[in-house]
């Protein structure tokens, strides 16, 4: 019964020819006429052996190059001939390649670009190709449109006939002259057996070199040199992206480039030159750049962008391809080699009103997608919102570890080395990359919902090329991959009048009739939508020349607010829904970019000379890595630490800086207007502790004050001396060291407070980690004052922690009168410790297990009562954790080799998987190499494959089941956790501090964050600009505030009192310290 | 009912092995050199290290010896000469032993718990007891069971030289701050293998620090100082011969004894691994070749095989010591950065410090065990590197095969004459040492 159930239903599958998705089905090309397969054909001298970029695919160019309104599809074959098909109505297309002359050349061709070259208002083609290697022959060919649906042509004439390694090439008027010009991206070849120096890239090089060519009424005339666009040898350029992303009027340029060089990412300088400015507001990049698109995904008006790499989504992909480099190979090549930082995965860049990006790929859930080719943002299901099309797969991967280390040496070796030939069978030993194409929904968070099973059907294509048109007219937006070795796929939006849109067609006149460059702004709902027409986009791919708005539901747009390439610009208000609108230059004036630059007075702003506190933190070479090699992010880089106290008795307060390995602390004394350095002998002899906060008070009650530091730095280990945590007393004016019950561990907060109401101030010092030991529970203890004297406090249960503490604050949060205690770390949930007539309770009871880093009390409702806001790892991150599926980390001495090992396990689709790589883990347990010999039999295997469930049930396991950063709400007195919003979660919160930083009479919280001491996998916590927090709805990000803290690793904010001025001093790891002056406020005596 | 069956079943069972054969089983020193190729093949696939590869060498071959040691008075067991080794345990009074057996199946019964791959061991293991089993069974049951015993002795032994501890010690933290220090190197940029291996116990040398070598000429980029001389003369040397030709002498010799495990290349979008046998295994092939040039019978063969490889786990572990004692960079990271940035040695640098160099000292020392075993002047062809697609070269001495070995290494590009010159000296003045106090016939 069950068996004809289902082969009805597999018939009922069957019906229909072509394929459905909810959203998109994909008619047989053949029954629209459209015949083109890029077929490969491999020969003994040519295969991915001989041409690396063999698989990457031909090209594809949707326009209407009849000017009958309906958009015609081009495809350029590799080896095969190109094919230009109009679009002839109702889906029906008919071939003329033959008689338009379009055919082309060239052996080898890749990218294509519609333009109208010469501004006569038909659509010309330019087609590139790889020549001069491999036997390759011809040119990149220019088709000129004879307006009769026959072409010319003309590279020649135009002087873009290159023979060069052209992958694709974009139309843009760069120098807004009125005309169009070209940028031509080209591949490098040279074998990657040696980083070589960035500085490569200065060497031009005609065949790998990128080219800037600037149309000179009609003919082609290359600028590279004297624009500064790099033209080196080591450019493996596949992505390209044109958009004006600085907003200043003139277009710029981001080049992704394949393999170690850097991406490129160009701003216009306005006087025909441009500056690579990628190292100044990137933090990382994608690593294997392909494909790119650029377009506002959150609706602020500014262009985004993403840029595709090939980290596989399916675990066992995943674990059996070879990854990012490990964290020293790593270090090499940024700190000898010159390079920036590169992560194999997708990036997604949400463009910040400083000109910094915030890279939210994890979090915004689109950095895995496999073998990636081109990404094209559109709105393919018209409700407004951006959504996001990914074409992906490649025959076979060669970066599978297996054939890598073990097949290739024992099957293709000597056959490659001997006679030169491929052999299938050895190749065919290569798995496949045949993934599904991806389609991604966006949401109005910067979010994106994978629907690939639902919008689309989930293919085995090898789709690259991408181009969007509406090839039915139907107001919603196709599209048409070209793949390799067969027909190519087209995706039509099935979407028949379910939401609102609207098509534009830019018709501008001059040389560059479809007004490529022009800026649209739609007003509809008090909502923004921005776009820019820049065809050339996803990769190696034009699509349709026209603005396209989805709506939704909405009935109504107020206006329309076009900006041409001459910087004019004119209103359209409230046009008519559903239609295909032409617009042209009427009734413009100029339009003042400056405006779209106006912010407001920044709050903060930096002082230059940072008040004489010329501190800089040197983090030492130590790597957590090296050592504990399976921990999920070190525990080294805590420091330094920061106190603020008045320790010269002068009634200004100064600043200690601690110190780290071989660098002693420092003390900045406050003078009538600035700061200056102090040297203080017993801080000098003590240079080997790494210290992670301190705190100024005076201890002992003689009238002048104390110090009391402690010490972590997650190096020094066993009994060292490094480790104990340090109390300078002062007496006259030097300090001499007193003794403090001895813990060796790895400190990591200490905050002071009378909580015995005994009139001085006793301890509480937080334990972190135990060195070589992560994981494993350390000691936290409140240390009771007798004149001066420190002893433990036994009021207070240590085993009542648990956790790896990180920081604290007393405050009596009952409000019964005496002082409370509440404690966060990592692995932990934050701890209420009820003091009890001088015990210790737990209450609240919280299940929030995080990766806690910061503390403070701030009514943050206005309701009266005290909330805490709450630090946090954030969920841009590999990690991943919720209530239902906790990420673990498993202790026990695995192997049985007397150490015991971490083992961090995150949950995929309802399983259990080690988050470390085969190689990780036998870096630890060599032991794991006798159970899975290859790649292929660890790959998938979940914890309870790689364990026995003894094993696993033995060991001690910690949780974490919260990323989010977020508050305690106080609801009378039960503290109930809330997430913050996305903008706080884009990397960890490392401090916050209080104040009235606005002048506004109110209270309102800093926030400061990010954090690098994770593994190359999980790239670079660097995306937040800090935030002031207003209130719960009111956040207030740091880089429209005049806070520079993007990139740069916060560990302490503080606000400074310096000659009746306030001042925010940023202290960070492993950089030089900030002062900020605010602006608006003065200190009120 | 069920029982009754067994019974019967087992009834049948004794008859039918009653009713097998009693052959003698004879071994050949051939069986001995098939199963150390065997392990060097499996090696080869699980790609290990040299001085890892040194000790998978190393321990099989001191089991099989000691029970050979055992049958034949003209040798004498390593008991009390190799570091903490006792004395194996002696066979039952009746035991129908085949010594000879024994000791290969503890040969490959130790090398199989060295390996990663086992399978390959394995079914190779099996086919040869099958047909053991069938000539004889009873003899190598009794064998077999002897060969493990001593193979669980030797392993209990080998549990303690620290190599386990040793797998969990930190990673080589690369200091780039200082110029003369170690670099990771193109292509791959390896981290530097093995830093821990002079914490292994040696064999026979007191610690891995007795035949410290005087240091490498003091590190200056300096031109006219001695060691930007040395830079200098590696690059003059490879230029020279690499504008020879491939077919030049030099060439010839650097690719013969290049000796890489992992050399990793990128060929189109293809990133593959060529293997090739260790520094260790090629003077492992060359005991081969001697032990068949000579005749050798069974027992001297291993006697050779183990001497050989005892020599060479010393020399590793006497070289990492210095290698990562003196941690001195690679001649390409140098002459990348100051002298020519597109140059490329000969042979692909290997993932470790540069002093001294590895081949050398273990070409030394393994060339002064094998005068030892053979005498010297002892002429042969060496065809070891055949299944690697390299030629026959032949040599009139192990003295001389080591002397090649040793300025290859400059040819190649990989190393400094210091590295190499008082390298051979490091390998020969352990070798001797070693040698001198191993009374082993």
């Amino acid at each position: 019964m069950n068996r004809l159930i289902t082969i009805i239903f597999g018939l009922l599958l069957l019906v229909g020819c072509g394929k459905q998705g909810d959203l998109f089905k994909n008619p047989d090309p053949s029954d629209l006429g459209i015949t083109f397969t890029n077929t490969l054909t491999e020969s003994e001298n040519l295969s991915i052996l001989d041409y690396l970029y063999f698989y990457n695919g031909g090209g594809v160019s949707i326009g209407d190059i009849n000017n009958d309104d309906l958009p015609d599809i081009f495809f350029s074959g590799n080896q095969v001939k190109n094919k230009l098909y109009i679009n002839k109505g109702d889906l029906r297309f008919e071939d003329i390649s033959q008689s338009a002359g379009i055919e082309g050349n060239s052996s080898w061709n890749t990218g294509t670009a519609m333009g109208d070259v010469n501004g006569d208002g038909f659509l010309d083609i330019y087609v590139c190709a790889v020549v001069g290697i491999n036997g390759f022959g011809g040119y990149n060919e220019l088709f000129i449109n004879n307006g009769d649906n026959t072409f010319t042509e003309s590279a020649q004439t135009y002087g873009l006939d290159f023979d060069s390694y052209s992958s694709n090439a974009a139309f843009l008027d760069y120098d807004l002259d009125g005309d169009l010009d070209l940028y031509l991206l080209n591949h490098a070849v040279h074998t990657q057996n040696s980083y070589g120096k960035y500085d490569l890239r200065y060497e031009r090089n005609y065949q790998t070199g990128d080219k800037l060519l600037r149309n000179d009424n009609g003919k082609f005339v290359d600028v590279s040199e004297e624009a500064g666009i790099y033209g080196g040898i080591n450019a493996y350029g596949l992505g390209l992206a044109i958009s004006d992303f600085n907003l200043d009027g003139y277009p710029d340029i981001y080049v992704g480039n394949d393999f170690h060089e850097d991406d490129y990412y160009y701003l216009n300088n306005g006087d025909g030159t441009f500056t690579d400015s990628l190292k100044t507001y990137f933090g990382h990049t994608s690593r294997f750049s392909m494909g790119s698109d650029v377009a506002d995904i959150n609706g602020d008006g500014r262009p985004d962008l993403i840029s595709l790499d090939m980290l596989p989504e399916d675990e066992v992909a995943l674990k059996s391809s070879e990854g990012d480099d490990n964290i020293q190979t790593q270090k090499l090549r940024i700190k000898q080699y010159g390079y920036h930082y590169q992560f194999t995965r997708n990036m997604l860049y949400v463009n910040q009103p400083d000109g910094n990006y915030a890279e939210t790929a994890l979090m915004s859930g689109v950095a895995a997608t496999d073998w990636s080719w081109s990404a094209l943002f559109g709105d393919y299901n018209l409700d407004g919102h951006q959504d996001l099309f990914i074409a992906n797969g490649i025959p076979k991967r060669p970066n599978d570890l297996d054939f890598i280390k073990f097949v290739s040496n024992e099957q293709i070796q000597q056959k490659i080395d001997n006679t030169k030939l491929v052999d299938q069978e050895a190749l065919e030993l290569m798995p496949s990359g045949n993934v599904h194409n991806y389609i991604f929904e966006g949401n109005p968070d910067i979010t994106f919902k994978d629907r690939s099973s639902q919008w689309i059907t989930k293919d085995t294509l090898m789709s690259g090329a991408t181009a969007m048109g509406d090839l039915d007219g139907d107001g919603d937006l196709d599209l048409v991959t070209n793949n390799i070795n067969g027909s190519p796929s087209i995706y039509l939006n099935t979407l028949d009048g379910d939401g609102n849109y609207l098509k534009l067609k830019l018709r501008f006149g001059g040389k560059n009739t479809y007004g490529i460059g022009t800026k649209v702004y739609s007003y509809h709902d008090g909502k923004l939508q921005f776009k820019e027409l820049f065809p050339s986009r996803g990769f190696q791919a034009s699509s349709e020349p026209v603005i396209h708005f989805g709506y939704g539901a909405a009935q109504q747009v107020d206006s329309l607010k076009i900006i041409w390439p001459d910087k004019s610009f004119q209103i359209v208000k409230t046009p008519a829904l559903n239609q295909i609108l032409t617009i042209e230059p009427k009734n413009t004036i100029p339009f003042d970019y400056k405006a779209l630059h106006q912010a407001p007075e920044p709050l903060f702003v930096l002082e230059p000379r940072n008040l004489g506190l010329d501190f800089t933190h040197q983090e030492d070479n130590y790597t957590d890595f090296n050592r504990e090699k399976l921990i999920p992010y070190q525990v080294s880089d805590r420091g330094p630490a920061m106190a603020y106290g008045d320790l010269d008795n002068d009634g200004k307060k100064d600043i200690f800086f601690g110190g780290s390995k071989f660098v002693p602390a420092q003390l900045f004394v406050q003078k009538d207007s600035v700061f200056s350095r102090k040297h203080i002998n017993t801080f000098a002899t003590d240079s080997l502790k790494e210290n992670i906060s301190a705190q100024i008070a005076d201890f002992n009650q003689n009238g002048k004050m104390d110090l009391i530091v402690t010490s972590g730095g997650g190096d020094f280990f066993g009994k060292s001396d490094a480790l104990l945590d340090s109390y300078y007393v002062q007496n006259d004016s030097t300090f001499t060291e007193q003794t403090l019950p001895e813990f060796f561990q790895n400190s990591s907060v200490v905050k002071a407070n009378d909580f015995d109401g005994d009139g001085d101030l006793d301890l509480f010092i937080g334990g972190h980690t135990l060195t070589s030991g992560f994981g494993n529970p350390t000691q936290s203890f409140i240390l009771e004052n007798e004149k001066g004297i420190f002893s433990l406090y036994d009021g207070f249960d240590q085993d009542n922690v648990g956790g790896m503490v990180t920081d604290a604050i007393w405050d009596d949060f009952d409000k019964d009168g005496s002082m409370d205690l509440i404690l966060i770390g990592e692995w932990m949930s934050p701890k209420f410790l009820k003091n009890e007539n001088g015990v210790f309770k737990e209450v609240q009871g919280l299940d929030a297990k995080g990766l806690w880093q910061s503390i403070i009390a701030f009514d943050i409702d206005a309701d009266g009562d005290t909330d805490y806001l709450l630090g946090n790892w954030g969920t841009n991150t590999k990690f991943k954790a919720s209530q239902e599926f906790p990420m673990k980390l498993y202790l026990d001495d695995f192997d049985s080799n007397g150490q015991t090992e971490t083992i961090t396990a995150l949950e995929k689709n309802g399983k259990y998987y080690p988050l470390e790589t085969l190689d990780g883990l036998t870096s630890q347990m060599v032991s794991l190499k006798k159970r899975f010999t290859t790649y292929e039999s660890f790959a998938g295997t979940t914890m309870e494959g790689l364990f026995p469930k003894e094993t696993l049930d033995k060991a001690k396991v910690l949780e974490v089941n919260t990323l989010s950063s977020g508050y305690l709400q106080n609801n009378n007195g039960i503290f109930t956790f809330v997430p913050f919003g996305m903008d706080l979660q884009v990397a960890p919160i490392m401090d916050f501090v209080e104040g009235d930083f606005d002048g506004d009479g109110k209270t309102e919280v800093l926030a400061g964050g990010n954090y690098f001491g994770v593994k190359p996998y999980h790239g670079r916590l660097d995306s937040f600009p800090g935030a002031l927090i207003r209130s719960e709805e009111e956040v207030i990000l740091g880089n429209e505030l005049g806070l520079d803290f993007t990139k740069k690793s916060i560990r302490h904010l503080e606000t400074l009192s310096v000659n009746n001025r306030k001042y925010l001093l940023a202290v960070f790891n492993d950089d030089r310290a900030q002062v900020y002056k605010l602006n608006k406020l003065t200190l009120k005596p | 009912m069920k029982e009754r069956f067994g019974l019967l079943l087992l009834v049948m069972l004794l008859i039918s092995s009653c009713a097998k054969k009693e052959e003698p089983i004879t071994i050949s020193p051939e069986d001995y050199h098939n199963s150390v190729d065997k392990v060097t093949e499996v090696m080869i696939h699980d790609i290990f290290s040299p001085p890892v590869a040194s000790r998978i060498f190393a321990y099989p071959n001191v089991a099989a010896y000691e029970i050979l040691a055992l049958g034949n008075e003209e040798y004498h067991s390593l008991s009390g000469q190799v570091r903490e080794f006792s004395d194996i345990p002696k066979p039952a009074p009746n035991a129908t032993i085949n010594y000879e057996l024994s000791a290969l199946i503890a040969h490959m019964d130790m090398s199989r718990r060295l390996i990663f791959s086992e399978d390959k061991i394995k079914t190779y293991q099996d086919s040869l007891y099958t047909m053991w089993s069938e000539k004889n069974e009873a003899v190598f049951l009794a064998s077999k069971e002897y060969g493990i015993q001593v193979a669980d002795h030797v392993e209990s032994w080998m549990n303690k030289d620290n190599y386990k501890q040793t797998r969990t010690m930190p990673k080589f933290t690369v200091n780039s701050d200082d110029p003369s220090r170690w670099q990771p190197t193109p292509p791959a940029y390896m981290s530097g293998i093995e830093p821990h291996w002079n914490k292994i116990r040696p064999f026979v040398i007191d610690s891995a620090g007795q035949f410290k070598p005087t240091p490498p000429p003091p590190f200056s980029m300096e031109e006219g100082s001695d060691f930007y001389k040395e830079v200098k003369e590696v690059y003059d040397i490879s230029k020279e011969i690499t504008a020879k030709g491939d077919e030049s002498e030099e060439v010839a010799i650097a690719q013969f004894w290049d000796c890489n495990p992992y050399v990793s290349v990128t060929r189109g979008h293809l990133m593959f691994a060529t293997k090739k046998i260790t520094p260790g295994a090629h003077w492992i092939g060359i005991t081969k070749i001697a032990s068949r040039k000579t005749d050798s019978d069974f027992t001297k063969t291993v006697y050779a095989y183990t001497k050989t490889s005892i020599a060479i786990a010393d020399a590793f572990i006497s070289c990492w010591d210095e290698k990562y004692r003196s941690n001195l960079i690679r001649p390409e990271t140098l002459i990348n950065e100051h002298i020519d940035d597109s140059w490329e040695p000969v042979l692909q640098t290997p993932p470790f410090p540069e002093y001294t160099s590895g081949h050398s000292v273990v070409s030394g020392a393994a060339a002064v065990a094998l005068t030892d075993i053979f005498g010297d002047n002892f002429a042969f062809d060496d065809d070891t590197e055949i299944p690697y697609g390299l030629p026959v070269r032949t040599f009139n001495s192990f003295k001389e095969a080591a002397d090649e070995a040793a300025i290859s290494r400059m040819y190649g590009g990989i190393h400094y004459r210091a590295a190499v010159d008082v390298g051979v000296k490091q390998g020969r003045d352990l070798g001797k040492f070693v040698v001198d106090n191993l009374n082993m016939n």
